[in-house]
């Protein structure tokens, strides 16, 4: 079948927007809950869909993208190179990871005074960094030190670290690296100390787990892996997408019971009690794995790659922000910290908090757009350049 | 009126920060300045025992734990700290009930810390009720969030188990300290675990962002004697806040007036 080849041929080359779209509206969900959490906007951002919030969909598309696009490069340029793009990769996570470092220890030294001489002083007086930053900076460059919302990054740097081998594992014994994966998240699910310890300890740990959510980022990532070679063909069984449907369904029906009651105390919050220590974000609870992979599947088949509305005028700004994701989510963090110093500054209310969120969101916008600007021209300069951009999207 | 107008603006001035000109005693008189909308309270009064005590006259013990901003150390002196005001304001409210407020706050522990010494320091004395100041440590030191969970629900049910009725009370606010620290999480599992579980939860935070709002507190100085005049108003307005939310179910007999005219 010729013609059903060249199609497959044609997707594989064409950029599925769907990764983009998602990933963009998970940022955006990122930029909403870090500027308040409790916020009435952060009350319908990915969080009120289900179980699981953004950071399970940032991950898990990231896992995807990596997989596509490395698995891809491992065909095309072998091993090492493949590899080599990879910590290269990792390395600019780094380095942004220590970008928004310094720019926390800006924000602390700015604040330091406020902090000694106020009400509260007594209660800061509890925080290491305050007592030694410079243990604080080692900390933070050998990623123990996650204070604020810097706890993503260094999950998605370990994850790269390890991608390589993972990659390998998919050629050599696919299903026995993914039971590997899972079975290192059932552990973790079993025995909570299997952890990584962070600063300040002697009990904290990482926020994202490492051992459970690199199950999600490379359960991710074999799927964009193998998805290179063509359909799952269980991914299409129907009763595996019934089941996702009715999980889906089911959580997004409690968890919007939940929303309801916050915004109106006399609706019950279904299952509150029973459910809200099954729901554990540092160690992906099953619950939550469970949310984040049935509405994968459910956008897998219910969008197509290459949807009208994906590519239409109003998802292009969304599609761009996700194309450009860790310039946007660290745009999107930097945004968030100054948002919590201006909102708190003039004492805004939801009013204040909306206009900056609209505020943020079209500079991460505009941020995108000019990326894609100069990303354009950098191609019609060079056609080498465009090679290097676009591939090097992955993760 | 003239009263009215001089009361306006001598909130205007404490706004504005330029002169608190108010000594500790006549800071105290200041009434109506901290109220606080019914909206921060839940709709039900939740606390039948503690409301039939106080109404009854009944002796009541109100046992309080937290860290340093139950302690009072900003203000100076334990008299000066929210429970010791708390106590204050009920008297003032409630002549005939026989209240008592045990502060068992020590300054700067988690969650943790503070539930390991529940049992010798709370439950041993016995009270009518408990309120529990917590979160902040834990929100500076970067507690696990599942951890603090557990910890909280393990702490609730203790102190029922007890026979004690529970008030949790969150963090409080500050214009700054949100952009270097994740106070969020800590907020939201305070607030879904004292939902799940039907504890009344003051919302120091919300309740002291109002204020801040309206221009009753700017929180910050550099002065140490300004310091401690502004703790003292803010401890003192909580200590009324607190007294407020835990009788909202009570209703005083003949002869005591439900809100007391002044000190």
């Amino acid at each position: 079948m010729p013609s059903d080849q060249s199609r497959e041929a044609k997707q594989a080359t064409e950029r599925d927007l769907r990764l983009d779209f998602f990933r963009g509206i998970a940022l955006f969900s990122i930029f909403i809950d870090h500027v308040d959490w409790n916020g009435l906007v952060a009350q319908f951002t990915l969080q009120s869909v289900g179980f699981s919030d953004a950071a399970e969909v940032f991950i898990f598309i990231s896992g995807y993208t990596a997989g596509m696009v490395y698995g891809r490069a491992i065909e095309r340029q072998g091993l090492v190179r493949a590899a080599m793009r990879i910590y290269h990769r990792a390395w600019q996570l780094y380095v942004a990871h220590v970008f928004l470092f310094m720019q926390f220890m800006a924000t602390v030294a700015y604040l330091v005074d406020d902090l000694n001489n106020a009400i509260y002083a007594e209660e800061f007086r509890a925080a290491d960094f305050l007592k030694e930053p410079g243990v604080a900076v080692i900390k933070a460059l050998t990623l123990q030190f996650q204070p604020d919302f810097m706890d993503i990054l260094p999950l998605y740097i370990v994850l790269l670290a390890v991608l390589p081998f993972v990659l390998v594992g998919f050629r050599l014994w696919p299903a026995g690296v993914l039971v590997a994966s899972f079975g290192l998240w059932c552990a973790v699910q079993l025995n909570k100390s299997v952890s990584l310890a962070a600063y300040p300890g002697p009990d904290q740990v990482w926020y994202f787990n490492p051992f459970s959510w690199q199950a999600l980022f490379f359960l991710g990532a074999w799927c964009g892996w193998r998805g290179i070679k063509g359909r799952i063909p269980w991914l299409t069984n129907r009763w595996l997408f019934r089941l996702a449907l009715a999980g889906a369904l089911a959580a997004f029906l409690i968890r919007f019971s939940w929303t309801l009651h916050r915004f109106y105390d006399p609706f019950p919050a279904l299952f509150g009690r029973a459910l809200l220590p099954l729901l554990s974000k540092t160690n992906l609870s099953l619950l939550r794995f469970a949310n984040v992979l049935s509405l994968a599947l459910l956008a897998a088949r219910l969008i197509p790659p290459q949807a009208k509305f994906l590519a239409g005028r109003a998802a292009r700004p969304i599609v761009m922000c996700g194309r450009h994701s860790l310039h946007v989510f660290c745009l999107g963090i930097l945004l968030s910290t100054i948002g919590r110093l201006v909102i708190n500054e003039f004492l805004g209310g939801t009013l204040l908090q909306c206009v900056f969120l609209a505020a943020g969101i079209a500079i991460m916008i505009g941020f995108a757009a000019l990326m894609d600007w100069f990303n354009a021209e950098q191609s019609l300069s060079s056609p080498q350049v465009l090679q290097a951009s676009t591939t090097d999207r992955g993760g | 009126m003239a009263g009215m107008f001089l009361y306006r603006t001598m909130q205007l001035i404490v706004a504005a920060g330029i002169g608190l000109l108010c000594l500790p005693g006549t800071v105290l008189a200041q009434e109506q300045g901290c109220a606080v909308p019914a909206s921060f309270y839940d709709t039900e009064p939740t606390l039948p025992k503690t409301a039939e005590a106080i109404a009854s006259g009944q002796p009541v013990l109100i046992v309080t734990i937290g860290g340093a901003s139950t302690l009072g150390q900003a203000a100076g002196s334990p008299d000066l700290a929210w429970p010791a005001r708390l106590a204050a304001a009920l008297t003032s409210r409630f002549p005939a009930a026989r209240v008592t407020v045990l502060n068992r706050a020590v300054a700067r522990q988690t969650t943790q810390e503070m539930a390991a010494r529940l049992d010798r320091d709370v439950i041993a004395l016995k009270p009518t009720l408990v309120i529990w100041e917590t979160g902040t440590t834990d929100a500076v030191r970067g507690t696990e969030i599942d951890e603090l969970r557990q910890t909280i629900q393990d702490g609730i049910d203790r102190l029922r188990a007890s026979g004690a009725e529970v008030v949790l009370m969150d963090m409080q606010f500050s214009r700054h300290t949100h952009a270097i620290i994740n106070f969020d999480r800590y907020e939201n599992v305070l607030r879904e675990v004292t939902d799940a579980n039907d504890v009344p939860l003051f919302r120091r935070h919300d309740i002291m962002h109002y204020w801040a709002e309206s221009g009753l507190f700017d929180l910050m100085t550099s002065d140490n004697t300004k310091l401690h005049l502004l703790a003292s108003r803010l401890y003192d307005c909580i200590g009324r806040a607190v007294a407020d939310f835990i009788t909202r179910g009570v209703h005083p007999g003949p002869g005591t007036p439900a809100v007391s005219a002044g000190e």
